[in-house]
C-alpha cells in the first residue's frame, strides 16, 4: 500500500502545481489591466501606479505567483477586487449553501441508483427494461440547465407548487420543510444525470456479478433470489460503483455551477458567475484552482480506496 | 448492407430534422430574427408568431432557427476540429516514449479541469462570443481524443495481424496507417457522437453563465438562458429551445447508443 501511495500522490501533487501554474498565468494573460480598471476612467497615472502597487501588480511576474501560492497554502486566499473583502469570507459565505446542495444531490443521486439499479439488472427485455433504458438515455443526453428550466415552468410557473429559486428567507436552519421545499427543485436538477449514470453502472456491475458461477450456486442451495441480488451481488459491485461515483465528481462540480446559477442559489457556484461577469479574476482564480483541488482529491481518495479494496491495482503496473 | 440498429435510425432523424430546420428554417420564416417588431413584447403564440416574440419585440421562432446554427458549429465543425487535433496528437504519442509521458502529463492537466470549470477559464481569457464557444469546445476535445486514441492504438498494436505486418517488413508508420488506425475507428465514432451532444451542453452553459454568444447573436442556450428571466410573463417562451436542445441531444445519444459504446450498450 505504501508503494502505492508513494507512486499515485506525487502525480497528484504535480498536476496541482501545474493546473495552479495554468489558472494563474490565463488570468494573468486577461486583456485589461485590473489597476486601471479599478481606478475608472477619470484617475491619474499616479493613482493608478498606487492601486497597482497595492494589488501587487508591480512585482514581477514569478513573485505574484509565488506570493498568490504561499497564500493559498496558509489559508490566505487574497481579497477580491471589486467587494474588496477577504475572499476567503466569501467562499465560507458559498460553500455552506454549496455543500447542502451537493449533498443533498449525491444524496439522492446514490438512492435512486440504489433502487433502480438492481431492478434495472434483473429485468430483462420487458416493459421495465424499456422504460429504464429511456429514463437512463434522456436523464444522461439531456444538459443540466434544460432540465433546470424545465422544472422551473412546470412546478414553479404553470402549477406553482415550488419556489423557482433563491434560498429561505430564513435561512437553511430556520425551518426544514421550508429548506427542503427550495432545495427539491435544484438538488433533484442536480442528482439527475449523476444518478442516471450510477443506475447504469451499477446495473451492468450487477449483470456481469449475475453471471458468475457462485449465484448459481447460491441459488442451487436455496437462497432466494431477493437474498442473492441484495446481500451477495450488490456487495460485491458497490466498490466499483463508489470509483464511478468519484468519476461523476466533475459533472456534480460543473453542474452546481448551473444550478446555482438557474436557481439564484447562492453558493460558490454563483460566486464564480458573478466573478466572472464582473471580471473579478483573483475570486475566480482561487474558485478555479478550489474546484481543481477537490477534484484532484477526490480522485486521488478514489483511487486510494480501489487499490486498498482490490489487490490487483495496488500490486500492477503503472496504468 | 448490414441493417442500422433501431436506436441509430430514431437519432439520425432527430439530429437530421435539427440540422435541416438550422439550415433552411432562417431561409422560410417571414420575419428577421434582430428585427424588433412595434408593439409585439413577449406576446404568446399566434398565426403571425408561431412561438410569441422575446422581451426584445423580436420573432422567437426566427431566432429560434437562426440560433440553431451556432450549435451546429459547434457540433459539426468544432468538435470534430478537436478530434482530428487529438487523434493527431494521441497518434503521434504512441511513435515516441519521451513524447509519450510529456502528452499524457499535458492531457491529464487539462482532464484535471472539470469540462465546464475549463471552459470558464478559457472563456475568462479570450472573452465571450460564438468563436470563444468554438475555441472552448476545440480544446476541451483535444485531450478526449487523444487519450481514446492512445488506448485504442495500443491495443490494437497487441494484435497478431500487426505483429504478422510487422515480421513483414512493414515499417512502424506505415503499419500504423494502414493497419492500426483504421481499426481504431470504432470508438473514435461513438466518442464523436457524445462529444456532438457535450458541445451543445457547453455552448448552453456558457450562455447561462453569461460567456457565450453576445447579444443580440441568438443560439439554443442564450435563448433558453433569455426565457429563464420571462417565464412569469411567456412561459411558453422556453418551450422551443427545450424541444429543440432535447432533440438535439437525445439525437446524439441514441447515434452513440446505436454505434454500439460498451458503457451504454449494457443497457
Amino acid at each position: 500500500m505504501t508503494r502505492y501511495l508513494l507512486r499515485r500522490v506525487p502525480s497528484a501533487v504535480a498536476v496541482l502545481w501545474l493546473a495552479s501554474v495554468l489558472v494563474f498565468l490565463v488570468l494573468r494573460a486577461v486583456p485589461g489591466d485590473a489597476a486601471s480598471a479599478l481606478a475608472g476612467p477619470d484617475a491619474t497615472p499616479d493613482v493608478v501606479a498606487a492601486i497597482r502597487h497595492d494589488l501587487g501588480l508591480d512585482l514581477p511576474v514569478a513573485e505574484q505567483y509565488a506570493r498568490w501560492v504561499g497564500g493559498l497554502l496558509s489559508a490566505d486566499l487574497g481579497r477580491s477586487y471589486l467587494v474588496g473583502g477577504d475572499i476567503a469570507d466569501l467562499v465560507a459565505d458559498g460553500l455552506a449553501n454549496t455543500l447542502t446542495l451537493t449533498l443533498a444531490a449525491l444524496l439522492l443521486a446514490v438512492l435512486v441508483a440504489l433502487v433502480l439499479g438492481p431492478l434495472w439488472a434483473v429485468s430483462r427485455g420487458g416493459w421495465l427494461d424499456r422504460a429504464l433504458t429511456a429514463f437512463h438515455t434522456a436523464a444522461v443526453a439531456l444538459p443540466t440547465f434544460a432540465t433546470g428550466v424545465l422544472l422551473i415552468l412546470v412546478f414553479g410557473v404553470v402549477f406553482r407548487l415550488l419556489p423557482t429559486g433563491g434560498v429561505p428567507p430564513g435561512g437553511l436552519l430556520d425551518r426544514v420543510d421550508i429548506t427542503a421545499q427550495y432545495l427539491l427543485m435544484p438538488a433533484v436538477c442536480l442528482a439527475l444525470p449523476v444518478s442516471a449514470v450510477l443506475t447504469g453502472f451499477l446495473a451492468e456491475t450487477l449483470r456481469a456479478e449475475l453471471r458468475q458461477d457462485y449465484v448459481l450456486t447460491a441459488l442451487a442451495a436455496g437462497v432466494s433470489r431477493r437474498s442473492v441480488v441484495f446481500g451477495h451481488t450488490l456487495r460485491n459491485a458497490l466498490p466499483v460503483t463508489m470509483t464511478a461515483l468519484g468519476l461523476q465528481t466533475g459533472a456534480l462540480l460543473g453542474g452546481a455551477v448551473l444550478v446555482e446559477s438557474i436557481f439564484a442559489w447562492p453558493g460558490l457556484g454563483l460566486l464564480v458567475e458573478q466573478g466572472i461577469t464582473r471580471r473579478d479574476y483573483p475570486v475566480v482564480q482561487v474558485l478555479l484552482m478550489l474546484s481543481v483541488a477537490v477534484f484532484v482529491v477526490i480522485q486521488l481518495l478514489t483511487d486510494v480506496a480501489h487499490a486498498w479494496l482490490d489487490p490487483r491495482v495496488r500490486l500492477g503496473g503503472a496504468r | 448492407m448490414r441493417r442500422l440498429p433501431a436506436q441509430a435510425v430514431v437519432g439520425g432523424v432527430l439530429v437530421g430534422l435539427v440540422v435541416v430546420a438550422g439550415l433552411l428554417g432562417p431561409l422560410l420564416v417571414p420575419h428577421d430574427p434582430y428585427t424588433q417588431i412595434d408593439g409585439a413584447n413577449l406576446l404568446g403564440p399566434s398565426a403571425a408568431h408561431p412561438l410569441g416574440t422575446d422581451e426584445l419585440n423580436r420573432d422567437i421562432l426566427a431566432r429560434l432557427l437562426t440560433g440553431i446554427r451556432v450549435d451546429l458549429l459547434t457540433s459539426f465543425v468544432a468538435v470534430p476540429l478537436g478530434a482530428l487535433l487529438g487523434c493527431a496528437v494521441g497518434a503521434l504519442a504512441t511513435v515516441n516514449a519521451a513524447l509519450d509521458v510529456a502528452v499524457q502529463r499535458v492531457f491529464d492537466v487539462l482532464l484535471a479541469f472539470p469540462q465546464l470549470i475549463l471552459a470558464i477559464g478559457l472563456a475568462a481569457v479570450i472573452g465571450p462570443g460564438a468563436t470563444s464557444v468554438v475555441l472552448v469546445v476545440v480544446l476541451v476535445e483535444i485531450p478526449v481524443f487523444g487519450r481514446l486514441l492512445r488506448a485504442a492504438v495500443l491495443r490494437v498494436r497487441e494484435a497478431q495481424f500487426v505483429t504478422a505486418s510487422e515480421v513483414a517488413g512493414g515499417g512502424r508508420g506505415w503499419v500504423l496507417r494502414t493497419h492500426v488506425l483504421p481499426n481504431c475507428r470504432g470508438p473514435v465514432l461513438v466518442q464523436l457522437a457524445l462529444s456532438m451532444s457535450v458541445a451543445v451542453f457547453i455552448e448552453g452553459a456558457m450562455s447561462v453563465l453569461g460567456i457565450g454568444v453576445t447579444p443580440p447573436n441568438p443560439s439554443l442556450g442564450s435563448l433558453l438562458a433569455t426565457s429563464l428571466r420571462y417565464l412569469d410573463l411567456n412561459p411558453l417562451f422556453a418551450v422551443g429551445p427545450l424541444v429543440v436542445i432535447a432533440a438535439l441531444v437525445l439525437g446524439f445519444g441514441l447515434l452513440a447508443r446505436g454505434a454500439g459504446n460498451p458503457a451504454l450498450e449494457a443497457a
